[in-house]
């Protein structure tokens, strides 16, 4: 006869990168329920739009998540700028695209990593990392920094790419795709890495959509609700974009995913180097936003879509800025992904929707 | 196809007959968010379906007022609802997975109600600009209007500025008057 235990799981845990609770109620070592808890590192950034004006708080913003800064900074100015009706110039939007992409490609690299290292697999969590090395390395060449960049700003980007610059990205993404494909051969083919995805914490299609999922978690389970197919900025230039989808909704459809996205964000960067128009990268606002005026905007980050709104009451100060992060969404799904899988699979499963607590909380 | 987003006034009243309809006709629930407003609480619902997202927005919720929870339907949205909670004190009922004011742990209640001493100072520095902005509209506004009224001849301006000048010195008058004729000469010319 089974006997119901609650486990307590996180918010410190070896396997989990961020603060996490889950009250896992088990019979014997099957999970039955998985209750989330978080709050244990509110910020209140959002309060702080009272006494940082909007050119001072795309500092803040690009403080919510450290993986995402970038992003974050991109999704905030592009709020900022639909609320003051400003239009930045093209070679801006550019610029924005190729390094929010970049970011994209370390941050997945910096979860298979991770997701290696929960399964077991601990040198091919060393080989991520090392690569994503050289994807900072290329941050650190373009903006100066290697976790926080401080490159947008409200009207376009701080800083050009140079030709010596863009040549080098290209090189070091070069470079990167053949490294990258044998380490994606020992995620995808590896019978004792599939052995332990294949399967596990399963999500149909119809749970994932009535639970909102986004980002690569969603799509995994063959729902697209990627922010990118609207084309937004210059992802509207790219030539022809595809969501990666897959249909089998497990643990390893979710590596599956975010490994072939890598891919696709080098090309989209490539092409975008390619075709990058000349010109201004920013133009000077002035003044405060109508009062009243309120805006919301959509980001595809690394994790999923992301929501900004933003509404003014006429001062600089903003009247309410928002952002609704990607993990808080997937929370349901993770929820629903745990019941009913066996106690050695939490910490995959938790991986597996790629949460990111701080952005949550911020 | 860029997103086409849009904000929608609604009322308390609204909400689960908005909600029964968007789950019926296939949207997703995207978040809620609530602004501290001098009125009361403005909840923000987002729903979005295809290239259209949907922001629903009820004005002047008090602590009185029983929200209805929308999480049956769309349960991703009791991250939000307890959010709404514990930051604003929205009455929200019915929340599926409901942490009853614990889901966050903070310092204070409500602190997203706190209307801090910076934002208050800067609100009311807003109005007054706003409002000596308005006044000197009004009374640059008036002063056209009279200008246009009765219009000082040359003669009367003249005797008005050499009383203005009486009690000047000689020299410096002198000055002023050859100013005040070059000036006539020039508005003489324009009229012409």
């Amino acid at each position: 006869m089974a006997k119901s235990t609650i486990i307590p799981f996180g918010p410190q845990h070896p396997v989990l990168p961020e603060p996490l609770h889950l009250d896992l109620v088990v019979d014997d070592e099957r999970v039955v329920e998985a209750v989330p808890q978080i709050g244990f590192i509110h910020r209140g950034l959002e309060k702080l739009t009272e006494t940082r004006d909007y050119n001072q708080f795309i500092y803040v913003a690009e403080r919510i998540c450290g993986i995402c800064a970038f992003g974050h900074s991109m999704g905030y100015a592009e709020t900022i700028e639909k609320l003051m009706e400003v239009q930045i110039p093209e070679r801006a939007e550019y610029i924005r695209v190729i390094l929010h992409e970049l970011s994209r490609v370390h941050s997945h690299i910096l979860w298979m990593g991770l997701a290696a290292d929960a399964f077991g697999y601990e040198s091919l969590f060393m080989h991520c990392w090392r690569l994503r090395e050289r994807v900072l390395d290329v941050f650190e060449m373009t903006t100066g920094g290697r976790v926080i960049f401080s490159d947008v700003c409200v009207g376009g980007v701080n800083r050009d790419l140079t030709p010596e610059m863009q040549k080098k990205m290209l090189d070091v993404l070069n470079g990167l795709k053949d490294e990258y494909a044998t380490l994606c051969n020992a995620f995808l083919n590896d019978s004792s890495v599939k052995s332990r995805l294949v399967g596990v914490g399963y999500i149909s299609q119809e749970s994932a959509f009535a639970q909102g999922m986004v980002g690569p978690f969603a799509r995994a389970s063959n729902v697209n609700n990627d922010v990118r197919c609207y084309g937004n900025g210059a992802y509207g230039k790219l030539s022809d974009f595809q969501p990666i989808l897959d249909t089998d909704g497990d643990c390893y459809a979710r590596v599956k995913v975010r490994a072939l996205e890598v891919l696709q964000s080098i090309d989209i960067i490539e092409e975008l180097l390619r075709t990058i128009p000349d010109g201004e990268i920013a133009i000077k606002v002035k003044g405060s936003p109508k009062p009243g005026a309120q805006a919301s905007n959509t980001l595809e980050q690394p994790r999923g879509e992301c929501y900004y709104y933003a509404k003014s009451n006429g001062t600089k100060y903003l009247e309410r800025m928002r952002m609704r992060t990607p993990t808080s969404m997937n929370l349901a799904g993770m929820t629903t992904a745990l019941a009913g899988c066996e106690l050695a699979d939490v910490n995959m499963i938790v991986l597996t929707i790629d949460p990111c607590i701080s952005c949550t909380e911020r | 196809m860029p997103l086409q987003t849009k904000f929608i006034d609604y009322t308390i009243d609204d909400i689960t007959r908005v909600k029964e309809e968007k789950l019926a006709d296939g949207w997703r629930a995207v978040q809620i968010l609530c602004t501290n407003c001098d009125d009361g609480l403005e909840i923000v619902y987002t729903y979005t379906k295809g290239d259209v997202m949907e922001n629903y927005i009820v004005h002047g919720v008090t602590k009185d007022d029983v929200i209805p929870s929308i999480s049956d339907a769309f349960i991703g949205m009791f991250v939000f609802e307890n959010e709404a909670h514990d930051l604003f004190g929205a009455n929200i009922q019915g929340i599926a997975i409901d942490f009853g004011g614990k889901f966050y742990d903070l310092a204070m209640p409500e602190p997203m109600t706190v209307i801090s001493a910076e934002k208050q100072a800067a609100k009311e520095k807003a109005a007054k600009v706003a409002a000596a902005k308005a006044a000197a509209e009004a009374k640059r506004a008036a002063a056209t209007d009279a200008a246009k009224d009765e219009k000082p001849s040359i003669e009367e301006q003249r005797a008005a500025f050499e009383a203005k000048i009486a009690n000047l010195d000689p020299e410096k008058a002198a000055k002023m008057r050859a100013a005040f004729e070059a000036k006539l000469a020039k508005l003489a010319k324009e009229g012409e």
